[in-house]
């Protein structure tokens, strides 16, 4: 005989004052089965959660209705109370009158009062038909797989390594460090980029716990939460690196050049490069499509002067596999072309620049020494015009969301061209400045006072030539006039984007991303870390644009969870999972298909008991299976029953309304 | 024979009937019979639009309505005015069903809306249609020497949604037009800028400063002359010149000419044809430009093979 309690919620104001409650709660006491039928201001608070457990033991409830909220928001609290007065959590049911009537029904409270009364009703039938489920174990691989090797990736890859948890880090480019190695300084103290990232990198490199593959990259992503097997495809680089000392005797003697991306195509690289001196591992590789042995089989100077006879040509891609039990995704970000500001002259002007390309300049490691140069006459710029939000916060052409780095950034650079260049100008044009942070707004103060730069609030309209010089038109709201700054160069903050590759990289790794190709988190308040895909984590600007004191954040955070989910030895995972009634199923596959998870497969059973004919039956793989209810929905013979949505449930449910 | 539905706009039968008469004479030599719509009317230009929208939809279906029933693929327009009034009626028109019912019950009623014909400027028929292959074989006389800044105005190109033609802010049409007559076209970032339009008349001074600003970068880029597709384009660039040459105390001293002058001066039509004196800047002393090729400085000759040379594979 059922005993079912039900529990109704005012959620403060949010729920009473557009339901009824005590009436709901009158009307729930007619409801055949219900032993006790309560209400209370807050359910979800400790005197909420201890009426619960006070009446399941007072009246020896069978189960229990919470009228509350949306179940993804407190079906675990609520699991727990039960539990905590010794009943199968699962013999919860929610009924949402929150977001189901409530918030969706504001104009008509006699309406939505009903609907109240009937969810509780469908509810309380529901849950005399629940049975009593357990969570399931599954085992765990105590690794993880770090994709991208910039600050993101090198920080998680640190911390969960430090936690004595195997880590394998991969990187796309032949040197890990990313975009941070080829900053100056870093706002707001100006600290050198260099010198606080290149030990970090080293540490990567020594570390016992961190399996540093470079010039690498994932290919394929099988399994589930805790037991993932990736496939990972090490690029040919045709130099043993086991052999190789990185004397850069090849670098020095090849003979093709071919233009530099990290400086951002301001200088030269060899077809057999390092990155960057400070390269992590410091170990060349050839480009393949540049070098002419591999193109047309004549050259091989490297190889000749090679004294350790480390250069291969016939060296091949690699594939790898690892099994890892989770995985943080770190690809890091791109910058938006700004070929569509043809108003501008963006591609016919040498002198129009790109933020990066300015930065690469500064660094003291840069192409130029550290000097600012003007690209059509190397001359040095006295009076330089920075212009933000190009391609940001621009729906016309651009992206409509702000990248939130360049006003620091542009702040940064006015103040290291005046270090750089004392007797110039910097003007900067702008729509806001947002410098929230610790220690943002002192910064662009410091950029605005001590180095004087003339900030202008404004779109810049045109540019044009005069001479040998810019022409930069533009509004200056402030004043309402049309100003015009005579500009030696002119620097664009070019908008922050997704890596270009996040959109077949989600697709491979089974994560979603958003309209622009950054990869989605699982809630934008709640849960910024996780993917919707368990044992999946983000860190850095592969989910948003962000600041470096953000994305280490981000990163240690990935790491925490990564920590989290590794602290026992099994895993226990929500038993709401589907089932097959071999006996009935015919093997017609049709839930092999639907499956989004890939969690079934086919197994071959004797036809009859002590047969030796055998019949294929379908398989569920308890770790993968998500209870989404799509194999049950095509299974013609009924033999598939997802726990806690059985036949029985769903007919109960349907029979009260 | 092509033919084509022509609308010429009121100006073509006035102020730039030099645009008119050389575009005959450009087409003549192309193979394409113009048709001039029978009993067209005014576009409303920009006085209708700023004052009821109805009647700025009005008179250009009209000239649409009319336009269809020659039965031609295209309607060619002269004026760069004419053509966005056209062009925005028609994306009106074509988008609400309901509008041309509307317009006929209540205002002017010459026949049913189809929305059959393709509206076009005569720069972009030129371009698109015609093609810069079939304009380079009749090319008798090389405009070789010749630079030119190519001036689009605000119109012809925009906005983007309605005119679907060329780049909103820097188009190159009309510049790949002028070099296959052989001319130079001339980087000019001011091609896109507004004249100053209409208020030549109501408010000159507001035009004086936007034409004197593009004529100076036009000046400043070394054009000779400087090239239109708009009659009110030419005339405020061209007519306001000695006043802006007075107030701004330098002499500018630069023409500007119609494409079509152009295109027929190098199709081999004489000086006489191009009705030169309708000018207000002389015209004469900039085309003795043509022929006239500058020599490559040696400097620019060593840097060009330098660069070939770094681009290779060393």
């Amino acid at each position: 005989m059922a005993r079912v309690g039900v529990f109704t919620c005012f959620c403060g104001a949010n729920i009473a004052d557009f339901i009824d409650v005590p009436q709901v709660v009158e009307a729930t006491k007619k409801i055949k089965g219900v032993k006790v039928s309560a209400e209370y201001k807050y359910m979800c608070s400790d005197p909420g959660q201890q009426m619960i457990r006070d009446a399941i033991i007072q009246n020896r409830l069978t189960s229990v209705v919470v009228a509350a909220c949306s179940p993804r928001m407190h079906e675990k609290t609520f699991r727990k109370a039960l539990s905590d007065a010794g009943l199968n959590p699962y013999m919860l049911e929610v009924a949402n009158i929150r977001e189901h009537s409530s918030w969706v029904h504001q104009k008509d409270k006699k309406a939505a009062t009903e609907k109240a009364s009937d969810l509780i009703r469908m509810a309380v039938a529901k849950s005399i038909a629940n049975e009593q489920l357990h969570e399931i174990s599954v085992p765990v691989t105590k690794r993880a797989l770090v994709i991208g090797g910039g600050i993101a990736g090198i920080q998680a890859a640190l911390d969960i390594a430090d936690a004595r948890i195997p880590v394998t880090l991969i990187e796309r480019s032949p040197s890990i460090g990313g975009r941070m190695a080829q900053l100056d300084e870093t706002f707001p103290t100006l600290d050198c980029s260099q010198c606080i990232l290149t030990p970090k990198m080293v540490d990567v490199a020594s570390h016992p716990y961190i399996e540093l593959i470079p010039y690498s990259e994932v290919i394929e992503l099988d399994g589930y939460v805790g037991n993932y097997k990736a496939k990972i495809r090490k690029k040919a680089s045709y130099v043993n690196f086991s052999t190789c000392t990185g004397c850069g005797a090849c670098t020095q003697k090849c003979p093709v050049k071919v233009s530099n991306e990290f400086n951002m195509g301001i200088d030269k690289r060899k077809a057999i490069y390092t990155p960057f001196p400070q390269a992590v591992p410091n170990k060349p590789v050839i480009d393949a499509e540049h070098c002419t042995m591999l193109l047309k089989g004549k050259c091989g100077i490297c190889a000749k002067v090679c004294e350790k006879g480390s250069i291969d040509f016939k060296m091949v891609d690699e594939v790898i596999e690892r099994e890892v039990g989770a995985v943080v995704v770190a690809t890091g970000y791109d910058l938006w072309d700004p070929k569509p500001y043809e108003e501008y002259g963006v591609g016919r002007y040498k002198d129009i620049i790109t933020s990066l390309e300015f930065e690469r300049m500064v660094s003291a490691s840069g192409p130029t020494n550290g000097l600012p140069l003007r690209p059509s006459d190397g001359k040095v710029p006295k009076n330089v015009v920075f212009i933000k939000c190009i391609g940001s916060r621009d729906e016309a052409k651009g992206i409509e969301y702000c990248s939130k780095i360049c006003c620091m950034y542009t702040a940064k650079h006015a103040i290291l061209l005046h270090h750089k260049v004392h007797d110039s100008h910097a003007y900067i044009f702008y729509m806001d400045i947002r410098a929230a942070g610790k220690g943002y707004e002192e910064f662009v103060k410091r950029a605005q006072v001590e180095t004087a730069a003339t900030y202008l609030r404004g779109r810049v309209s045109k540019i044009y030539k005069k001479g040998d010089k810019l022409i930069v038109r533009g509004e200056d709201a402030q004043l309402g006039q049309v100003v015009e700054v005579v500009a030696d160069l002119v620097v664009l903050a070019t908008a922050v984007i997704p890596y270009k590759e996040n959109p077949p990289l989600a697709r491979l790794l089974g994560i979603s991303y958003d309209k622009y190709g950054y990869m989605s988190e699982a809630h934008p308040k709640l849960r910024p870390v996780e993917t919707a895909k368990a044992g999946i984590f983000l860190a850095g600007c592969t989910q948003a644009p962000k600041d470096i004191p953000d994305t280490v954040a981000q990163a240690s955070a990935c790491a925490a969870k990564v920590c989290g989910l590794f602290s026992g030895d099994t895993m226990k995972k929500d038993p709401m999972i589907s089932t097959i009634n071999t006996e009935n199923c015919t093997g017609c596959q049709n839930c092999v298909t639907v499956c989004p998870y890939q969690a079934i497969v086919t197994e071959e059973i004797p036809l009859g008991h002590g047969s030796k004919e055998m019949r294929i039956v379908a398989k569920i793989n308890e770790g993968v299976c998500q209870g989404c209810g799509s194999c049950v929905a095509i299974c013609r013979s009924m033999s598939i029953n997802l726990a806690g949505f059985t036949d029985p449930q769903i007919i109960n449910e349907i029979v009260s309304i | 024979m092509n033919k084509i539905t022509y609308f010429p706009g009121c100006s073509a039968h006035g102020t730039s009937e030099e645009f008119d008469h050389t575009l005959k004479l450009v087409m003549k030599t192309l193979d394409v019979q113009m048709e001039e719509i029978p009993d067209w009317n005014c576009c409303g230009a920009t006085s209708a639009h700023v004052m009821t929208e109805n009647l700025a939809i009005a008179l250009p279906m009209r000239n649409l309505v009319l336009a269809e029933k020659l039965e031609n693929k295209t309607m060619g327009i002269a004026c760069a005015s004419c053509y966005s009034r056209m062009k925005v009626t028609k994306k009106h028109l074509d988008e609400n069903p309901n509008l041309a019912k509307k317009i006929n019950s209540t205002i002017i009623d010459e026949g049913e809306y189809h929305g059959t014909i393709d509206v076009k400027s005569m720069l972009q028929y030129c371009f698109e249609e015609i093609g810069l292959e079939t304009i380079k074989s009749k090319v008798t006389k090389s405009l070789a020497g010749l630079k030119v800044a190519c001036y689009y105005g605000c119109l012809l190109t925009r906005p983007k949604d309605v005119t679907h033609f060329d780049s909103p802010e820097y188009p190159m049409s009309m510049d790949l037009l002028m070099e296959a007559l052989g001319a130079k076209a001339v980087d000019f970032d001011y091609k896109t800028e507004c004249c100053g339009a209409s208020f030549s008349i109501s408010n000159t001074e507001v035009v004086e400063s936007l034409s004197g600003k593009i004529l100076e970068v036009a000046k400043e880029s070394g054009a000779h002359v400087i090239v239109v597709a708009c009659p009110l384009c030419q005339s405020n660039l061209d007519m306001r010149q000695p006043d802006i040459e007075k107030h701004t105390k330098t002499k500018i001293n630069i023409p500007v000419m119609y494409f079509t002058q152009l295109m027929a001066l190098a199709f081999g039509f004489p000086e006489k044809e191009l009705k030169l004196p309708k000018h207000i800047v002389p015209v004469e002393e900039a085309l003795k430009n043509i022929g006239k090729i500058e020599p490559e400085p040696e400097k620019i000759k060593k840097t060009k093979k330098a660069v070939e040379a770094e681009s290779e594979v060393v």
